[in-house]
């Protein structure tokens, strides 16, 4: 039998009210009405090809119906094609997914966009017979296995397998670009044309074919011109530039890329010359590294574990030059308070105390390597300072106790301990034995955060919930106890009718604000007065 | 067997074959004999010849043996010789065809169904749509009422096949004695027996395709006379002769060649001519000098014939003329190494309602025809000189559509009511004609941004319409099956070109504008005699609907694509296909032609323009022909779009191409 069976005739014979209708009739009906359907479709399948498409839609079958002079088909003209679904269970049952549409949604939903007017753009789809790499065009295959001409071979002689090298054809105008580009970096002489070749470099669409050579030249370039400190920053220059262009797809090229910009960051010695101001470039490549990992951490999930690897490692080098090691703490540092706040600062202290001979200008008599020290020093205040202060502006819920309550029995004792310690860390004499004491602290400090970490401290967490702040913690510092009353206000402010999960997330907010409250104080012992900018006036009369 | 058992059968069979004076006449014999003495000559002692009759009268309407002798048949020609095999299996199709009509025919629908689904697989690769097509025929009525199976019933199907095969067919129909299938092979083929051995299986298009019965009227008509060359005193001949002296006189002067140049691009911005950026112009230059070297080589290659116009064509105004000429002069000669350079207009947020797309002689406008019965024309020139930066990328296009003063930046010509299936420019780019669904064809002013003439006359939409090279004529083709043509002045058409089976549905002007051509949904492309509308050649060999046409410019071959991506290219004097053109796997919606004819364009539903070499094709014929190589077509380039299915191409004077689609989503 055909594709409708004499059932189909009986059920439509019955849907519009014709009970009566004989088996007979309906198996004679039946082959008319497929081919009939038939004929409608053949026209319409006509309409669909004039109307250029290829998908048939109901507005091409109401065509056709109008080509037979029937009545069109009503309410199915919504423009795109019917997509339908194969019931499941059945092996030829379909239906068209219509979904129940609620009048309450209709109602609330915001107005459609007006659909946008018909436009034309125009592009070159190949200039002389060769495709323009413009965002416009299909993208090529840049590397393109030579089918043809193995096929070829192996019609014409016996099987021998001919591999061509694989050509990567530049257009003439691209190539002279890049030499145009290349000239400028190297050639040093003209710093407004130069910086022209970078604003086209971060915005030219269809650069992306040079990108392997650009990737290329630059490790080249740095390799061989360590000493030339100009050449260096160009080149530094052009790779933000290709970093910022959004028509480059430049994540492949990037494990080329990343040994030239850590060179940059942490190389012993960059130019030549004592005037080249290499801490700008130490800098500027910092800020590159950061934009980085910004941008493909996500993809590349490895790249930022393998940079900072390899800048811990040169920080935490007491051989390597303190030129490495400023490279290392700004580049640690451009990555983010955390990176900070777990690599750095978790080293501060036992760095510092490397340091500190070479800042007193008595015992270093180099005045070249004093100067670094310093450098280094302010770098770190500043890494430091930068994420004492980020973490203090992270938690927004930082519960800011109401003014009364500051005003409160609490005032004296936090007032009175920042003044000690202050005083302790301006008596440069008495450093010695406050280090001790903060270098068993100092890693309290750090561990609850460090989930992974080992599990004496753990222990207790649990119970935490409830009274976490006083157990994570030795409660020897005076905070501890003033934390523990802020909680006690809390907790009468609050009431009794306080669910338990409210309480966990309190313990936690409280425990990020005691961590954070350590911290500070640990920084302000190190740093002395020098911190003090970086921190918001709210959280210093809170902690110090 | 009884003798008169025998006289039975005979009766039987002649009234059931409707013979009846002759059963009459063998009723009255059988009287007369009686009495007298029978002299039982042969037929009652013969016992094959019993047999036969037997055979004859067994139960004729008995499905089962269609079914039998089909299969048996079929597994004979698939155990047959290899070297004869695909002879052999080419008779199969008719056969197959004819079986299941005839079942149909005799009311066996169910067992119809059956044997068609049975053996359907077979002839799927090559036959998909007619199976399609034939599918639905169910009951005896639909032989009838259909067009395609009414011509199948009445037409024979010519066969070629080698003494060999044929002697090997016959001998196995005669040994089985399988008279039911001798017998539709008897009714439904023609063969053509050749000796010598089979042909190689792939050449011969024509033997796969089944056409109605105007196989024999095509040969025919083939053999009539057509002046396919060039207009004598046209422009190209003109410019062919001051190309000769210009060429001597720059010998002893170069600056006037600087200073031509200079005049031409004053001219050609004046005329907004070359459209929207002057570097469209710069590189046509580049290849100036090249041009001059080449065309003199061309010219010596093939010297077209020139006829006289048979049309009285319109008079052109010498300015038109001239900036024609200095197009001419300025073209680049393209060639298999020397590319042309395409510029792409992509139609953004159609929301699928773009039908057609068509772009005028100097690119510099492009129309667009829409499914709500609108046509937007742009003014590609005006566009670009507007937002110089407006090619960035499709963030801009908001912008972009909505002019410098807040208006939209086209021409919306309203007053069609049903889908605008085509439209085209003049020469000049003065008028643009759009048909529709309909019925209509219009004639807008792109000057006034006014529909000028409404043309009545077709019954069903119209699918094309195409200006004539010269302008002021134009021909048109609808679902009413005929093609007609006009000229601008008059609202009735001059010629009514009827003919094809099925629906019209694109139509070409041929250069010299005394012919026109036109691919049909029967799968045949024919080209007509405008003076006299008669039908002056058939092009048979595609196997599915023919959406788009091209002629080459000196007049002497045609290109013709069709529903499936197959691109043929025809020889205009002997009707034969010189090279099917393989490579686009679906609709081939334009085609065009380079201004020198050396590059054949195609666009495609497959969002590729691809170039065809075609001097390659055409010239190496002969030469391959000894060598068997039939793969002499040569696919140059192909250009991939983003996702926008090409719906026009055209290559300006000057041989830069322009392509024109509309930007569909990826199905998702």
């Amino acid at each position: 039998m055909g594709i409708v069976p004499k059932e189909t005739i009986e059920v439509t014979a019955q849907s519009i009210g014709i009970t009566n209708l004989s088996p007979e009739a309906a198996l004679m009906l039946a082959p008319d009405v497929e081919y009939r359907v038939r004929e409608i479709m053949q026209e319409a399948i006509k309409c669909m090809r004039h109307s250029k498409r290829t998908t048939l839609t109901a507005s091409d079958v109401d065509g056709a119906l109008n080509l037979r002079s029937l009545e069109p088909s009503y309410g199915f003209a919504s423009g795109g094609p019917f997509r339908f679904r194969k019931a499941i269970g059945h092996q030829d049952l379909f239906y068209t997914d219509d979904r129940e549409v609620d009048f309450k949604d209709v109602i609330e939903s915001p107005l459609p966009k007006a659909p946008l007017d018909a436009g034309v753009v125009c592009h070159w789809l190949a200039i002389e017979g060769v495709q323009p790499a413009i965002p416009e065009n299909a993208t090529l295959e840049v590397i393109r296995a030579p089918a043809d001409n193995k096929i070829y071979e192996h019609k014409d002689g016996p099987l021998i397998d001919v591999r061509l090298p694989v050509k990567h054809v530049l257009s003439r105008e691209l190539q002279l670009y890049f030499q145009k580009i290349a000239e400028l970096t190297v050639s040093k002489s003209s710093p407004a044309l130069f910086k022209k070749a970078l604003v086209s470099l971060a915005s030219d669409s269809g650069l992306h074919p040079l990108v392997p050579y650009f990737t290329n030249f630059i490790a080249d370039e740095v390799s061989r011109g360590l000493n030339d400190f100009l050449l260096l920053f160009n080149l530094m220059h052009v790779v933000r530039s290709l970093l910022q262009n959004p028509h480059i797809h430049i994540e492949p090229y990037l494990h080329q890329l990343m040994p030239s910009i850590v060179t940059c960051l942490v190389s012993r010695k960059l130019g030549n010359r004592f005037a080249d101001n290499h801490w700008e470039l130490r800098d500027f490549t910092a800020n590159l590294v950061s934009l980085i990992c910004k941008r493909f951490g996500n993809t590349y999930i490895t790249l930022q574990s393998r940079l900072t690897k390899t800048l811990v490692n040169a920080f935490l080098d007491p051989k390597k030059a303190l030129t490495q090691h400023y490279g290392a703490i700004q580049g640690l540092s451009a990555l983010g308070h955390t990176v900070v706040r777990l690599l750095i600062l978790s080293n501060l202290e036992p760095y510092l105390s490397l340091l500190e001979p070479e800042l007193d200008a008595e015992k270093q008599k180099n005045q070249m390597k004093s100067y670094e020290a310093w450098r280094v020093y302010g770098a770190l205040l500043r890494a430091a300072g930068l994420c004492i202060h980020d973490r203090l502006k992270v938690f927004p819920n930082l519960p800011s106790p109401s003014p009364s309550f500051l005003h409160k029995g609490k005032g004296k004792i936090i007032n009175a301990e920042p003044r000690k310690r202050k005083l302790s860390a301006d008596s440069s004499e008495n450093q010695p034995p406050h280090k001790r004491l903060i270098t068993t602290d100092g890693p309290d400090v750090l561990r609850p955060h460090d989930h992974t970490g080992p599990a004496p401290m753990h222990v207790d967490k649990p119970i935490g919930n409830y009274n976490l702040p006083q157990n994570s913690a030795q409660p020897s510092s005076s905070e501890q106890a003033s934390d523990g009353e802020s909680r006690n206000g809390k907790e009468k402010e609050r009431g009794k009718s306080r669910a338990i999960t409210m309480k966990a997330i309190l313990g936690q907010i409280w425990k990020d604000d005691l961590d954070s409250g350590r911290l500070l104080v640990k920084l302000q012992q190190l740093y002395g007065d020098r911190i003090l900018p970086f921190i918001p006036s709210t959280e210093m009369s809170v902690f110090l | 067997m009884d003798p008169e058992q025998v006289d039975e059968f005979v009766m039987g069979y002649l009234k059931k074959k409707g013979f009846n004076s002759a059963a009459k006449q063998l009723q009255e014999a059988l009287h007369h004999n009686n009495g007298g003495t029978f002299n039982s000559t042969d037929y009652h002692n013969d016992p094959e010849l019993t047999k036969l009759i037997r055979s004859f009268s067994q139960s004729e309407n008995d499905p089962t043996r269609y079914r039998d002798g089909y299969s048996k048949l079929r597994s004979w020609a698939y155990n047959s010789l290899d070297l004869y095999k695909h002879e052999l299996l080419r008779v199969m199709y008719p056969v197959f065809i004819h079986c299941y009509m005839d079942l149909v025919g005799k009311g066996h629908t169910r067992e119809a169904r059956a044997f068609f689904n049975s053996f359907r697989k077979d002839h799927e690769m090559i036959h998909l749509r007619d199976l399609q097509k034939l599918e639905g025929v169910l009951v005896p009525s639909h032989l009838e009422e259909m067009e395609f199976a009414r011509s199948l019933r009445q037409s024979k199907v010519n066969i070629k096949i080698c003494q060999y095969s044929y002697d090997l067919l016959l001998q196995y129909l005669h040994r089985t004695e399988s008279t039911l299938m001798l017998g539709i092979i008897n009714e439904h083929i023609n063969f053509q027996v050749y000796s010598g051995q089979p042909n190689s299986s792939s050449d011969d298009i024509d033997a796969v395709t089944i056409v109605g019965s105007f196989q024999e009227t095509a040969d025919h008509i083939n053999q009539k006379e057509i002046q396919w060359g060039l207009l004598e005193d046209s422009l190209e001949d003109r410019l062919e002769k001051t190309g000769s002296l210009l060429s001597d006189s720059e010998k002893g002067q170069g600056e006037s060649k600087d200073g031509d140049v200079d005049d031409s691009k004053k001219r050609s911005n004046e005329i907004g001519k070359q459209g929207s950026s002057l570097k469209k112009l710069k590189k046509d230059k580049a290849g100036n000098a090249t041009a001059k070297v080449a065309r003199q080589e061309t010219s010596i290659v093939s010297p077209a014939p020139r006829v006289k116009p048979e049309l009285a064509l319109p008079v052109m105004s010498t300015d038109v003329e001239e900036s024609i000429l200095e197009d001419l002069r300025n073209r680049v000669q393209l060639s298999s190494v020397a590319m042309p350079s395409v510029s792409f207009y992509t139609f953004v947020n159609t929301h699928n309602g773009l039908n057609c797309a068509s772009i005028s002689h100097d690119g510099s406008l492009v129309a667009g025809g829409f499914s709500d019965s609108s046509i937007k024309v742009w003014n590609m020139a005006k566009i670009g000189q507007a937002g110089s930066g407006a090619l960035q990328g499709e963030s801009d296009t908001n912008d972009q559509n909505v002019g410098p003063n807040g208006r939209r930046n086209y021409t919306l010509l309203l007053g069609h009511s049903g889908p605008v299936y085509s439209a085209t420019f003049s020469p000049p780019g003065d008028f643009v004609l759009s048909s529709s669904a309909d019925t209509t064809i219009r004639l807008w002013s792109t000057q006034l941004n006014a529909n000028l003439v409404c043309y009545k006359g077709h019954n069903y939409p119209v699918w094309d319409v195409q200006f004539s090279p010269f302008g002021h004529y134009f021909a048109s083709c609808s679902h009413d099956r005929t093609a007609r043509i006009w000229s601008m002045d008059r609202v009735q058409p001059l010629r009514i070109m009827a003919g094809h089976l099925s629906d019209v549905d694109c139509v070409q002007w041929h250069p010299n504008c005394n012919y026109i051509a036109t691919g049909s949904s029967d799968k045949t492309v024919r080209l007509w005699d405008v003076q006299t509308g008669e039908c002056v050649r058939i092009f048979i060999g595609h196997r599915s609907m023919v959406l788009s046409l091209a002629m080459s410019p000196d007049g002497r071959y045609m290109a013709s694509g069709d529903e499936d991506g197959t691109i043929m290219m025809w020889d205009l004097s002997t009707a034969r296909c010189i090279t099917p053109l393989m490579g686009h796997n679906s609709c081939v919606w334009s085609l065009s032609y380079s201004g020198e004819g050396s590059l054949l364009a195609s666009g495609s539903a497959d969002c590729t323009v691809k170039l065809w070499d075609v001097t390659s094709s055409t010239k190496l014929t002969k030469a391959e022909e000894k060598n068997g190589n039939t793969n002499r077509l040569r696919s140059l380039r192909t250009f991939p779009t983003k996702s926008t299915p090409v719906h026009a191409l055209r290559f300006s004077r000057r041989n830069l191409l322009f392509a024109a689609g509309a930007l569909s989503k990826p199905a998702s």
